[in-house]
């Protein structure tokens, strides 16, 4: 598993200079100029060629694209132009904000997925089977800025409940605290989590509840599940315990899947409940054309996914003895 | 306009009353003052730096930690503010007179130095300031000593004044290092507190400001980007102030909601329609007018935008000095558009439903960006009618840098909407862009007798005698139609109605109205 581990890791190297390159391609097809834009729609055409040299971008592609490898090398992945900072130091401060929210969704929408996946599957053609699905088509279709807002609307605006936008302590922080015995910092933490973590984790549930109740009909059927019952288990433990096992071998793959479309969610989600994280960056950074920041961020996105589909790939070793990495 | 609220509540705020001795002197009797004041924003400043400042929340930001040599009233008027007075010895200098005693947020002295110092570096154009051009009639700055600066002017430069108001940064400072455009020191009532990135800019009150103690102690401007999020902020209690840009659906139901209260108005901005006189379609003027003549003003003004903007009648603001509404665009006219579009050979001789001429037919390209849905919605609506008409219309979206910077900049466009803002003085939206050959002209559109009167219009230290000259300018633009103004927009503020202090709104959205004393 180690040297599977390494070369996946090696695999990394490729896949990020692939994703530069598009980038970068990507960019200099699309239409806009960033020096026009940081300057604003009152600048002169000189005083634009004259930021343009100032930031390097009047120097061919080719000679662009290899002092941003170089940078990269030597760990610099430039200086924003809008923001006039490091680019690491951008999304360093940002990052943990994106994880907390595409991960506190991950366990939402698997919680949320799992159960009503198992329930549709037990209850079969019952109104809980019918309720689960309905669930699952409108989380499905439901875009996720729309649920956000209707959550919103209902949950700060009308019922008061929970806080409409912000950020609380970081939860790294909050679990410090409970450590310490203070349980408010957490309570705190979660009553701005709950929302952004719910309308991300909509779509996600939805699929899962889907693929777990598709699942879990198959492995009920199973010969081991009647062998199971006619020993006499509790049908409760020969669903959860039993069922379920060989049921999310599928999910698992999806799991990892669905974070990347999470981190895309959250570009949506942070910016309607002002969560602080790499999503809101990268909506303003795209509507700059801030290069540097936006390649900064698409690499951190790939390599984000990238390393959590390898967690979820040896997971599969753990979860079935079947599977071997070599 | 100068809204009063009752305290009623106390839940967001500390409602303390000011101590009434400072020193053995007597101060007011008592004057409520406010903890906190949580602002929404729109976006996140790109810097505290008044020289480099170029979005809403930097200029907002910048005008509280900051001051100016004046500053403008609401109604845009320049009144003294680290100058005491200002003499023209003719009308190509002026000496400005600073106050005594001023020094920075951090102690240290503001002297004619630091204003010669900001004012080079903004015409440096290494610099890169993005309002550079504003200020370029300013030939030389010099210290006469501590307390004056005299400005030396290529040519009489009247909006001059009205651009003064840029905060004046310690030179010192900048010199030995220090990026105020992360922390920045000026001389304005707040300073900063701290900036969290992307998420929030906090303020407190500055303790060495020169005029009148804050009556605020913390501001804190909140960075929400979706505008309607941002107006349910505010009615969940997470906020207490918003302001434009709102969407128009947001802007009625919050006017109707008692629990907050509003400072509806003119704002410094026009949506607009700009031809493009060098596309062969549109180089004659009687072309643009029967184009001109298809533009539903009133769906787009009280249905699109639901009655937030008013119909413009040309391109001087209402809340300008200069604003006659004599002046008169085109007016919707469908039948009337065809009669003209017909005057000028274009009739439907196929029987398709569409003109023609010369076997050729009658197509243009309507443009506007993404990001506005009511631009899209008043573009779509347009094409709607212009097909009505016979005409051929094809509607080109796409995001801001794609439209601005890569099309119309590029003179790409043949009729593309979007918009001016900070019409601070009317040459602002003007001289520049309609001048020949002017920078902003990307329309490319040239009249001896606009560039004329233009030009009478910043040179003329009278205002009566620029008023009439920009009235002027307006009539024929009017009549030859390089640009048509569809709106003139509003401006919209909203606070929760039981803030203990007096909010005065400024159509640019700035705060001193809010955090100062009246």
């Amino acid at each position: 598993m180690l040297s599977y581990t390494l070369r996946r890791l090696l695999l990394l190297i490729p896949m990020g200079i692939g994703i530069v390159v598009v980038t970068f391609g990507l960019m200099l097809l699309v239409p806009g100029d960033p020096a026009a834009v940081l300057l604003g729609q009152e600048a002169s055409a000189e005083a634009v060629a004259s930021l343009r040299r100032s930031l390097g971008l009047d120097n061919p592609w080719y000679v662009q694209l290899w002092d941003y490898f170089t940078g990269l090398l030597r760990g610099d992945m430039g200086v924003s132009i809008f923001q006039n900072q490091a680019v690491s130091a951008i999304i360093w401060s940002r990052l943990g904000a994106t994880i907390e929210l595409a991960v506190a969704a991950l366990v939402v929408a698997t919680v949320i997925g799992v159960a009503l996946g198992v329930l549709a599957a037990m209850r079969q053609g019952s109104w809980i089977d019918t309720g689960a699905m309905l669930f699952a088509q409108l989380g499905v279709s439901m875009p996720v800025y729309w649920l956000g807002l209707l959550l919103m609307l209902f949950f700060a605006v009308q019922l008061g409940w929970l806080p409409s936008i912000g950020r609380g302590a970081p939860l790294t922080e909050a679990f410090a605290d409970l450590f310490r015995g203070n349980v408010a910092t957490l309570q705190h933490a979660l009553t701005y989590l709950l929302l952004p973590a719910l309308a991300l984790a909509a779509n996600s549930a939805a699929v899962i509840s889907r693929l777990v109740r598709a699942s879990m009909l198959e492995v009920l059927r199973e010969d081991f599940v009647r062998t199971a019952r006619a020993k006499g288990l509790r049908p409760p433990r020969v669903v959860w315990r039993h069922a379920l096992r060989n049921a999310l071998l599928p999910v698992l793959s999806v799991v990892g899947v669905r974070f990347g479309t999470l981190l895309g969610g959250a570009v949506l989600t942070e910016t309607i409940f002002a969560w602080p994280g790499l999503g809101q960056l990268t909506i303003a950074a795209i509507s700059q054309r801030d290069l540097p920041l936006i390649q900064g961020l698409v690499l951190t996105f790939a390599l984000l996914f990238a390393l959590v589909n390898l967690v979820v790939d040896l997971l599969y070793a753990v979860v079935d003895p079947r599977i071997r990495l070599d | 306009m100068t809204l009063r609220s009752t305290p009623t509540r106390s839940r967001l705020l500390a409602a303390t009353t000011a101590i009434a001795l400072a020193f053995g002197a007597t101060a007011p009797a008592s004057a409520e003052t406010l903890a906190q004041l949580t602002v929404g924003t729109d976006v996140d400043a790109g810097t505290l730096d008044p020289r480099l400042a170029r979005d809403t929340t930097a200029f907002r930001v910048a005008d509280l930690v900051y001051s100016g040599l004046v500053q403008l009233t609401p109604d845009l008027e320049p009144v003294p503010e680290l100058a005491e007075s200002w003499d023209s010895p003719d009308p190509q200098t002026i000496i400005f007179t600073l106050r005594e005693g001023l020094t920075f947020s951090d102690g240290a002295p503001l002297t004619s130095e630091d204003v010669v110092f900001t004012f080079e570096t903004i015409l440096d154009p290494d610099f890169n300031a993005p309002q550079r051009a504003l200020y370029m009639p300013i030939d030389s700055i010099e210290a006469l000593d501590e307390r004056r600066v005299q400005f030396n002017l290529s040519m009489p430069f009247a909006p001059l004044l009205s651009y003064l108001d840029i905060g004046i940064v310690p030179k010192a400072l900048v010199e030995s290092g220090h990026d105020i455009a992360l922390n920045p020191v000026g001389a304005g009532p707040m300073r900063l507190a701290s900036w969290d990135r992307g998420s929030r800019i906090v303020l407190e009150a500055n303790p060495n400001f020169w005029g009148d103690a804050p009556v605020v102690e913390r501001v804190t401007m909140q960075i929400i980007g979706n505008n309607t999020a941002r107006a349910q902020a505010l009615e969940a209690g997470d906020l207490d102030l918003i302001q434009s840009p709102l969407a128009p659906q947001d802007i009625s139901r919050l006017s109707r909601d008692d629990r907050f209260g509003n400072a509806i108005m003119s704002g410094l901005g026009v949506t607009y329609l700009n031809f493009n006189a060098n596309d062969p379609l549109l180089a004659d003027p009687a072309m643009r007018r029967a184009f001109a003549m298809l533009v539903d003003q009133e769906t787009i003004v009280n249905d699109i935008y639901e009655g937030v903007d008013t119909i413009a009648n040309g391109v001087i603001l209402p809340s300008s000095w200069a604003f006659s509404d004599e002046i008169a665009q085109p007016t919707f006219d469908i039948e009337g558009a065809v009669s003209a579009f017909a005057e000028l050979g274009w009739t439907d001789s196929t029987g398709d439903g569409f003109l023609d001429r010369d076997g050729e037919r009658l197509s243009v390209t309507l443009a506007t960006h993404s990001e506005d849905p009511n631009r899209v919605q008043s573009v779509e609506y347009l094409q709607a009618i212009f097909t009505m008409a016979g005409i051929d219309a094809q509607v080109r979206l796409s995001d801001w840098p794609s439209f601005s910077t890569g099309y119309v900049q590029q003179s790409e466009h043949q009729i593309a909407l979007l918009g001016w803002l900070n019409i601070v003085d009317p040459d602002r939206m003007l001289f520049g862009q309609l001048t020949t050959d002017g920078p902003l002209n990307w329309g490319g559109y040239s009249n001896p007798e606009v560039d004329a009167a233009l030009q009478e219009g910043r040179a003329s230290l009278d205002q009566e005698a620029r008023a009439a000259a920009y009235q002027t300018a307006a009539a024929i633009i009017a009549e030859e139609v390089p640009y048509y103004i569809i709106s003139f927009q509003g401006f919209q503020l909203f606070y929760n109605a039981d803030l203990p202090i007096e909010v005065t709104a400024s159509p640019r959205g700035y705060l001193r109205g809010v955090v100062l004393p009246d």
